[in-house]
């Protein structure tokens, strides 16, 4: 089964002059795949992931996910829908940093208010613990170190339970014990709860160990 | 219920980003109490003053005066008497009339059973030159029943030495105002001379001196017995010149007035008529006060303004991830309202009560002035009105002032940040 579909996507830069980036990009994600996108710098991997991440809204064709299309969806709509679905690991950890890790992990969660506050705390708690960082808690993310902040920031970004966990080279600020590490977790999520996981990396050697490789080249996915 | 937790969280995200820039958000905070404390203070002062002057004046000034007046007649008797032809008549002379009012007693006494008119006082005024030794001074001698007078003017407060009691019990006996008193070097007791614009004298005693704050009315005023009067300008028992009126509600006055002119035929004039100088600098010096209070509150607006807008330059990319996770604009948006309101409600608040004391404590400052000599504390108003009002001031600065920068974080695009 298809989680994201892509279609015909093309996307234009406009600035300094116009350009185009993707170029006819089709691709299909499975359910439960770990995928890397790969490519050099200014092939459109990341421009790929932002569309896909549903944040970036100016583009021709159709993404689908999970069955719904994301083209011409109202910014609100598509924040509650990254709010249910998607959950997000960045390269610089972008934890808020005047909160605690714990509280970090909660608020997406809070957001959703699916479950009442406590059940979230107790939840947040428990992937802490799974992912390792349960001790740093109720530390202020800002005195955690970078490997660290990148599981909390994983944890956060599994509390909701999303259909797939998007990264922008989510171990490319680590050091290689940390990327080996926060590498072997997005494994285990894959393979032992069938969590699918779309990376952009330019470490081959993640990219080689993961279920699926789409490599861009100049704004086309090159076979 | 979903708008009301989405709020909810917006506002523990905006108190955890308030304590993390305490120093700052409380700078802000404090222009906005500065702000709201000056207008409260200011406008109690100056609309305490204001009350003051008011009091004092319209003391001295009845809500309706009828009188009678020299007037050119609106239409002469050629006119009259040949309508239809073009006359011509130079140099019409106004016509020598009574002074006095037409059955004046009577309409006293029937205003008296109007329900609207709280007091009514039936008067004589007249021009006289107040003589000691060889100086004389051109003056008003007022012809007064004490009663009637005092219900509308309390004159009982304004005596400075002597009795009004003694006006109708001594004949040709005088209270005059302090500044006359002063000029003539009289006090109780003493004898002056009063000479009428007909050329009658009179040997007059002072029985008392009275003191209203007004220059004008104490400098040339006296009271005296209404018969003394009417026998001073030989004239009969039903002759008064002023019917002056003190209603219950004075907002009617000006309503009233057309009525009794219809009525009776009389002149007349009502208190908004006789101080509009007084009403006009009133609302002018509220204007001021409202400028000022309304600049001090854009300044303090500009910080908070200022402060939101640098707090998320900072928060770009708490922004971005927050937008990441899901919070819509809007939830953006009032992270960074919530602050502003939390600025301005605290601030407004503390500016009311700092205000309020401001405001107690110059209420508590003695303050001596020779011209009112009712005023002992500095004269302030605590009119609750403009405490709603300066903390609705305060609260639309504010929410102004917030509004635009947390207009902006909403309009952050999460991919240049993040993207790096």
């Amino acid at each position: 089964m298809n989680l994201i579909e892509v279609r015909n996507i093309n996307k234009y830069f406009y600035q300094p002059t116009k350009m185009q980036v993707l170029n006819d990009v089709d691709l299909d994600i499975e359910k439960g795949h770990f995928v890397s996108i790969t490519g050099k710098s200014g092939s459109g991997k990341s421009t790929l992931l932002y569309l896909l991440s549903t944040m970036d809204t100016d583009f021709e064709g159709s993404i689908c996910i999970n069955g719904e299309e994301m083209q011409g969806k109202r910014n609100r709509w598509l924040a509650d829908f990254r709010n249910h679905h998607i959950g997000f690991v960045f390269q610089f950890h972008y934890l808020l940093p005047e909160f605690t890790a714990l509280r970090n992990v909660m608020l997406p969660a809070l957001k959703l208010a699916r479950y009442t506050p406590a059940e979230i705390e107790h939840r947040a708690m428990d992937l802490l613990q799974l992912l390792g960082v349960g001790t740093q808690a109720n530390k202020r993310a800002s005195l955690l170190s970078g490997g660290q902040q990148q599981r909390v920031a994983i944890a956060r970004a599994l509390i909701n339970e999303p259909l797939i966990i998007m990264g922008d080279e989510p171990t490319g600020n680590l050091d290689s014990q940390n990327a080996a590490i926060v590498f072997d977790l997005f494994r285990e999520l894959s393979s032992e709860r069938g969590q699918t996981i779309l990376t952009v990396t330019h470490d081959d050697d993640f990219a080689r160990r993961s279920d699926k490789v789409i490599h861009l080249v100049d704004g086309r996915i090159a076979d | 219920m979903k708008l009301i937790t989405n709020i909810k969280l917006a506002a523990t995200i905006a108190f955890t980003h308030m304590r993390a820039r305490l120093k700052q958000t409380l700078i802000a905070t404090a222009g906005v109490t500065f702000g709201i404390t000056v207008f409260i203070f200011m406008v109690s002062f100056i609309q305490g003053s204001n009350d003051f002057v008011q009091a004092v004046a319209f003391e001295q000034s009845p809500h309706l005066r009828l009188y009678n007046e020299i007037q050119t007649a609106p239409a002469n008797i050629i006119d009259r008497t040949y309508p239809g032809n073009i006359n011509l008549v130079s140099h019409v002379k106004p016509k020598d009339i009574l002074l006095n009012l037409k059955d004046g007693p009577q309409v006293v006494q029937a205003l008296q059973q109007d329900p609207r008119v709280a007091a009514v006082s039936g008067a004589v005024s007249s021009q006289v030159f107040y003589r000691l030794g060889s100086s004389s001074i051109n003056g008003t001698i007022n012809g007064i029943r004490f009663e009637q007078e005092n219900a509308l003017f309390n004159l009982q407060a304004k005596l400075v030495e002597g009795s009004f009691k003694e006006l109708a019990t001594l004949p040709n006996s005088l209270v005059v105002g302090i500044g006359l008193a002063r000029r003539l070097n009289v006090k109780t007791g003493d004898r002056l001379e009063v000479t009428t614009d007909k050329g009658n004298n009179f040997s007059v005693k002072v029985v008392g001196i009275f003191k209203t704050g007004l220059t004008d009315i104490d400098k040339q005023q006296s009271y005296a017995n209404l018969h003394t009067v009417q026998r001073f300008l030989e004239v009969p028992v039903s002759y008064i010149t002023d019917i002056k009126i003190k209603l219950h509600d004075m907002e009617l006055a000006p309503a009233m007035l057309p009525e009794l002119q219809a009525k009776y035929g009389f002149h007349g004039s009502d208190w908004k008529q006789d101080n509009s100088a007084l009403l006009e600098g009133d609302a002018l010096r509220k204007m001021i006060v409202y400028g000022v209070a309304v600049t001090i509150l854009l300044v303090a607006g500009f910080g908070i303004f200022n402060i939101l807008t640098m707090m998320i330059y900072e928060k770009m990319k708490d922004i971005a991830i927050l937008k990441a996770m899901g919070f819509s604009d809007t939830d953006i948006r009032w992270i960074f309202l919530v602050q502003a309101l939390i600025i301005g409600i605290t601030g407004a608040l503390m500016g009311l009560v700092f205000g309020f004391l401001a405001a107690y404590g110059i209420s508590k400052m003695p303050y001596k002035s020779d011209v009112m000599i009712t005023l002992d504390h500095l004269p302030v108003s605590f009119s609750a009105v403009y405490y709603v009002t300066g903390f609705t001031f305060g609260m639309l600065t504010t929410t102004l002032a917030g509004y635009l920068p947390s207009r902006k974080a909403a309009r952050v695009d999460p991919i240049t940040i993040l993207r790096g």
